[in-house]
């Protein structure tokens, strides 16, 4: 048996025929061709095969394709625009959040997510939210570096609503009205 | 993409969900044990790619809008729909105000992100020995609503795990909701649990107290899991608090009372000796740390 899936895929609506038995996670990859979402353990414990399901991070590897119909489906491709990175992209490599980065999109989408929901976590909140992902190179330390200053940046741009004649600001600026 | 091993894919089955609880309940009636409810998925999928279980037809009841309720009945308590996800429970006001124990329980149940998807009852349902939802739910006299063609009923939590991965529904029953009784007033509860070296519970404990102080309107509430393949609620605890001595006395006496009660069992992820160990220290913080003494 198949499944007719409408869904919106960064933004983009995609209409894909899925067998019943497809994972998100096959018809992500396979399918659509994006391949930021990983395949790892295959049971819900790596977390690198996370998306923004409806705006909310799940592993798509428990996640039927056929469930997304109708949903709004983000990846880390669907962060910045094509051949751009987002200021928390960037903020990984300065702060050399990564080694091999097989793991790298899974944790900026979830550290996207919980920085929306929670501009202001201390350093064992977000160890606590990203407990579901496995970095096998070991970056943590960094990447909570990197989460922790983003979580600032955000805050000192909510406190001073005033633009701010600095080179960063006026990069943020640029990235979110293009 | 696969790599070809039976535990990357999942087995053939055909997707339906329906759009309400009547055309589940005439769908589950139709292909009773062929059929399987999902709601979150992260339980009966896995189990799937495990071929552990495989059905026909899985039925997606995260259409149905009735389900997703999470409900406060003031001095009736509250209801928490099938396809609430954890995620919304540790949200809501009520189960982190007045039933502590839940939310301190939900709140250690998996992790963040696949709590966006895994459900309170899919929990229940698991029914595995180190799952951890009913200890908290015993002591709130928990209530299961299950549905079928022909009606409703109202399973409590302590006949609803029979066994292992066994419940108390009829192959064409769904698990709608489950209900909790109102705490009583000024009580407190927590929900205590020992993982091993995995991520499973070899022993949880949870625990409820109103009025320590007072004697004649004291109430305390204790229940274990983990150890054995159903939860239990002990009721000599119950009884032991109701008369007047010192505390610290009343409290050596429901630890004797917990440890003769106990029947912990032995198997991968720890011994029987150990379980009844951890059993008496996770007993003794928890009403240490909700009666004082």
């Amino acid at each position: 048996m198949t499944q007719l899936i409408d869904m919106k895929l960064n933004g983009i609506r995609k209409k894909v025929e899925t067998k019943d038995n497809n994972l998100l996670l096959d018809l992500i990859r396979d399918k659509l061709d994006v391949k930021s979402v990983k395949a790892g353990c295959w049971r819900g414990e790596c977390g690198l095969c996370t998306v923004l399901l409806d705006g909310k991070p799940v592993k798509s590897c428990l996640v039927l394709a056929a469930e997304a119909n109708g949903k709004d489906v983000k990846t880390a491709e669907g962060l910045a625009p094509e051949g751009q990175l987002s200021r928390i992209q960037k903020l990984f490599v300065e702060k050399a959040a990564l080694q091999c980065g097989f793991c790298t999109p899974s944790f900026i989408l979830t550290a996207y997510y919980m920085l929306n929901t929670n501009p202001n976590p201390t350093e064992k909140e977000i160890r606590q939210y990203l407990s579901g992902h496995i970095c096998r190179c070991g970056t943590y330390k960094q990447m909570i570096e990197a989460i922790l200053e983003y979580a600032k940046e955000m805050r000192q741009e909510k406190e001073i609503p005033l633009p701010q004649p600095s080179r960063k600001k006026k990069e943020r600026k640029s990235e979110r009205s293009s | 993409m696969s790599f070809g091993s039976p535990y990357l894919t999942l087995p053939e089955f055909q997707y339906l969900k329906p759009a309400t609880l009547q055309d589940a309940l005439q769908l589950l009636d139709e292909h009773k044990d062929e059929a399987k409810i999902m709601a979150g998925g992260v339980g009966l999928l896995a189990f799937m790619k495990e071929r552990l279980v495989s059905p026909t037809y899985v039925v997606d009841i995260k259409g149905i809008a009735e389900l997703t309720t999470l409900r406060d009945e003031g001095s009736k308590g509250v209801t928490i729909g099938a396809t609430a996800t954890l995620s919304q429970l540790l949200e809501w006001g009520p189960i982190k105000e007045r039933y502590r124990a839940v939310w301190d329980c939900a709140s250690q149940l998996s992790d963040p992100v696949l709590r966006n998807r895994s459900t309170l009852m899919g929990d229940l349902c698991e029914a595995l020995p180190f799952v951890d939802s009913p200890t908290p739910l015993l002591i709130f006299d928990a209530e299961v609503e299950a549905a079928s063609v022909k009606g409703r009923r109202w399973i409590p939590v302590k006949d609803f795990v029979k066994g292992l991965a066994e419940v108390a529904l009829e192959p064409n029953e769904i698990a709608l909701a489950i209900h909790l009784k109102s705490p009583p007033e000024n009580s407190r509860s927590l929900f205590l649990k020992h993982i091993s070296n995995s991520e499973f519970s070899v022993v949880n404990v949870a625990s409820l107290c109103a009025n320590p102080s007072q004697p004649e309107n004291r109430i305390v509430r204790f229940a274990y899991g983990a150890l054995a393949p159903a939860a239990t609620r002990v009721s000599e605890v119950e009884t032991i608090f109701n008369r007047k001595a010192p505390l610290s006395q009343l409290i050596d006496e429901a630890i004797e009372a917990i440890k003769k009660s106990a029947q912990p069992m032995t198997d991968i992820l720890a011994t029987a000796e150990y379980r009844a160990h951890i059993l008496e220290v996770l007993a003794v913080r928890a009403l240490r740390e909700l009666i004082g003494g």
